[in-house]
């Protein structure tokens, strides 16, 4: 193709880029400098949103200080590895692999199921858990213990928290990965397959030489995507175990940031204190997101096609 | 095209997209006026001013509202007979949700200048919300009427902050130990034990550990199962203080109206957990979580020797639980136990109070139709479908009142009672000491570890607000 491009410079591409920088302006960068400077502040309910005074970085000293930071940084790591190694990735890839070699019709049937956690809403989905694990008489699970034998204890959300925590959020979890890697799955050339077959690939082999390597770049983008999502959630916590049971138990970053900011039980929350919270949350997914760029060869796994098949 | 002038357009451009990224910023900077006391308006001739009232409460507590309708009633005759035309009406819904969730609607509708005229919450509200300029000092409506000094003073001490009253109270309850009477006699106890226990308790014959020690006799008998000879409420709440209040501690100084930590005391309380769930194992270390239902269900199924609730409990238990007037005479009831031998038992009230928010068009007339809303008939009405106490003296000769023995009986109950502080970092403080209650209860630290760690938070998160001694 010959002659002059229709447009010129960055001008187009800038009008391309508008619509979607605007969404990123007003729904993320905006609220993060508001929460940066409402961290610079003493806000809360006593203040109201008018009568506060800048502290400068006082409720970042406090966060430093605070003897229980260390065990909240604990739980989170704790929460996010986990449910992202057991359920988000591990089960979704279970799942996405025995969904794929079962016939279309029951795999979508089977996928269809476990979407159910995730269009359930949040407090009916609970809900159904803590009957789940109530004490007996009440609890469905002890009720099934008692039943076989076997000794029931009381409410499995005391017993087990983070067991229990980590499931109910990884159940909700794993569908996303699921969907994604089926997709893969799905993408990956049939006669590859047939040929692997064609030599007697057995069922186990077939995963591992040929599906998993096609899955790399799908697994790594569910890992950068649900850590970012985990680390900023905390409403299954909040309504089983509320961070306990006991001493900030199950208590995450987020949830943390939630009750100093606008939960507690006499009502006067700390704006301020909370959004300092929220603020070190977003270094957090920041660094994180930076390490997974440097850790996994995104730009490798992006490049163009060194040719084209059509 | 000069380079220079394709670098000139690439800045324009540059300069309209940081404005564009910026000016959501300056728009919702631009939002944050200061809010302030509206201006009230006349009421104008022959207008029906509607006033809308925030009210929180179960189903058994609908006098909150409905009280203010039939006060709005009773105003409305005296409007006439003072001659003027301007008539009130009430709008409002009662809100059956927890206590956080209600609390930050109405700061959301405060903030978003959707605050109704009339807001109903408990009294330690009063601290922060005056501060936040969300509510009106009331003492010019307040202090000439006979409502004043009908109501108890120590009531209006609860509504007092920065030397003004800044609510109306609305009710005020006791918060009992309960037990099953014929439990205890299954323990060995004889009637007359039986039934000298609330005043050994109120002379401080009977302190918490003697409670202990009868939990745990109760379950070695076998009268109740393990882990369910002493039941405290299974959610966050005032309730703990009352242990803490039990052996001597203080909340606020008098004086400068810091909030006070007592080491020493705290450490009592916690060790009494400690006791109660991990050595006695008179209390399931798990308890504090259970969901209310199941706290309900179980403490009314008779299976737990002693627990401790609010006055309001029995007429919610009444409503829902089974409680039938035979049951009634086989529950006990008597102060929460005091910690030190010799030293009366103590109780503690959370009054609930009616406030007047800055946003009100009509603060006049909303007042007046409070203070209609403190009548003897009304508050007792309330009191007796809902199990709350007398707020006014005149209440205690009305034969309705008389007439519901559990109330009566547990009238002197306010002499002993205790008040949270009025201090608006203690939704902070309470975190702080609550957690610490909850690792004990776990097993998770000894009382003198989470003494340490809730003190060293304390001055961490709270600073010179807090005296720790």
């Amino acid at each position: 193709m010959s002659g002059r491009p229709l447009f010129r410079g960055g001008r187009l591409s800038a009008f391309f880029l508008l619509p979607f920088l605007l969404v990123v302006a007003v729904f993320f960068v905006v609220p993060v400098v508001l929460t940066l400077l409402v961290s610079l502040t003493n806000m809360s309910v006593a203040t109201g949103l008018s009568g506060y005074d800048w502290v400068g970085l006082e409720n970042y000293r406090r966060i430093v200080q605070d003897p229980v930071i260390g065990r909240i940084l604990y739980n989170t790591v704790l929460f996010v590895g986990l449910t992202l190694a057991l359920f988000n990735v591990g089960l979704a890839l279970v799942l996405a692999l025995a969904t794929s070699f079962l016939s279309e019709r029951w795999g979508n049937a089977f996928r269809a199921l476990w979407l159910l956690p995730r269009i359930t809403p949040s407090v009916v989905y609970v809900l159904m858990w803590r009957y789940f694990a109530a004490e007996p008489p009440y609890g469905i699970l002890n009720q099934v213990l008692q039943g076989l034998g076997l000794p029931a204890a009381s409410n499995w959300l005391h017993e087990a928290p983070w067991p229990m925590i980590i499931a109910i959020n990884g159940f909700v979890g794993a569908s996303m990965g699921m969907i994604i890697f089926s997709a893969a799955i799905r993408a990956i050339p049939r006669h590859l397959i047939l040929a692997a077959q064609l030599d007697g690939a057995t069922a186990w082999a077939l995963i591992r030489h040929i599906v998993l390597p096609h899955l790399r770049w799908p697994v790594l983008f569910v890992v950068a995507y649900q850590t970012l999502s985990l680390l900023a959630s905390y409403e299954y916590i909040l309504l089983t175990t509320n961070g306990g049971p006991g001493y900030y138990t199950t208590e995450v970053w987020a949830l943390y940031a939630f009750h100093t900011a606008l939960s507690n039980y006499f009502g006067n929350a700390q704006f301020g204190q909370g959004a300092a919270l929220a603020s070190v949350l977003v270094v957090m997914g920041i660094a994180a997101s930076f390490l997974y760029l440097r850790l996994f060869p995104f730009r490798k796994l992006t490049d163009r096609p060194k040719i084209e098949v059509s | 095209m000069t380079a220079k002038g394709k670098a000139g357009r690439a800045i324009g451009w540059r300069k309209i997209l940081v404005g564009l990224l910026l000016l959501p910023a300056l728009v919702a900077g631009g939002c944050a006026t200061t809010p302030k006391q509206e201006e009230s308006e006349p009421a104008g001739e022959g207008q029906t001013v509607t006033l809308t009232a925030m009210v929180v409460g179960k189903p058994t507590e609908r006098y909150r509202l409905e009280n203010l309708k039939a006060a709005a009633e009773r105003l409305n005759k005296k409007l006439a007979q003072e001659g003027q035309t301007v008539r009130v009406r009430v709008e409002g819904k009662l809100e059956d949700r927890p206590w956080e969730e209600y609390k930050q609607k109405f700061i959301l509708a405060a903030e978003a200048h959707k605050a109704p005229d009339i807001v109903l919450s408990g009294h330690e509200d009063v601290a922060p919300w005056s501060d936040a300029g969300h509510i009106l000092p009331l003492d010019e409506y307040v202090k000439d009427s006979p409502v004043y000094r009908d109501v108890f003073p120590n009531l209006w001490k609860s509504v007092t902050y920065k030397g003004k009253i800044w609510a109306i109270p609305q009710d005020v309850e006791a918060r009992p130990l309960y037990y099953w009477k014929p439990l205890l006699r299954q323990a060995g106890w004889t009637e007359a034990d039986v039934n000298a226990l609330p005043e050994k308790i109120r002379n401080g014959d009977f302190v918490l550990d003697d409670m202990l020690r009868t939990a745990k006799a109760l379950q070695d008998k076998g009268a109740v199962e393990p882990g369910m000879g002493f039941w405290t409420r299974p959610q966050p709440g005032p309730d703990f203080y009352l242990f803490y209040l039990a052996y001597g501690g203080e909340l606020q100084d008098p004086a400068t109206g810091k909030l006070v930590l007592d080491k020493q005391a705290l450490l009592n309380e916690y060790r009494f957990f400690a006791r109660a769930a991990q050595q006695d194992k008179v209390m399931r270390p798990t308890l504090i979580g259970t969901d209310w239902t199941i706290w309900h269900r179980t403490v009314m199924g008779q299976k737990v020797g002693f627990f401790h609730g609010g006055s309001w409990q029995v007429a919610e238990w009444k409503d829902k639980y089974g409680l039938t007037e035979d049951k009634m005479a086989d529950l006990g009831y008597a102060l929460i136990p005091s910690g030190i031998k010799g030293k009366p038992g103590v109780t503690l009230s959370h009054p609930l109070v009616y406030m007047v928010t800055a946003q009100s068009k009509h603060p006049d007339l909303a007042a007046r139709l409070l203070l209609e809303a403190t009548a003897p008939d009304l508050n007792t009405r309330h009191a007796v479908a809902s199990g709350h106490l007398a707020i006014m003296k005149a209440q205690l000769d009305d034969p309705e009142y008389k007439k519901s023995g559990f109330l009566h009986a547990i009238s002197y109950m306010v002499e002993h009672a205790k008040f949270l502080p009025l201090h608006s970092k203690f939704g902070t403080y309470d975190q702080i000491v609550y957690r610490g209650l909850t690792a004990v209860v776990a097993g998770q630290m000894t009382p003198e570890e989470a003494v340490d760690t809730v003190a060293s938070q304390l001055k961490a998160q709270l600073g010179d607000e807090v005296v720790v001694r």
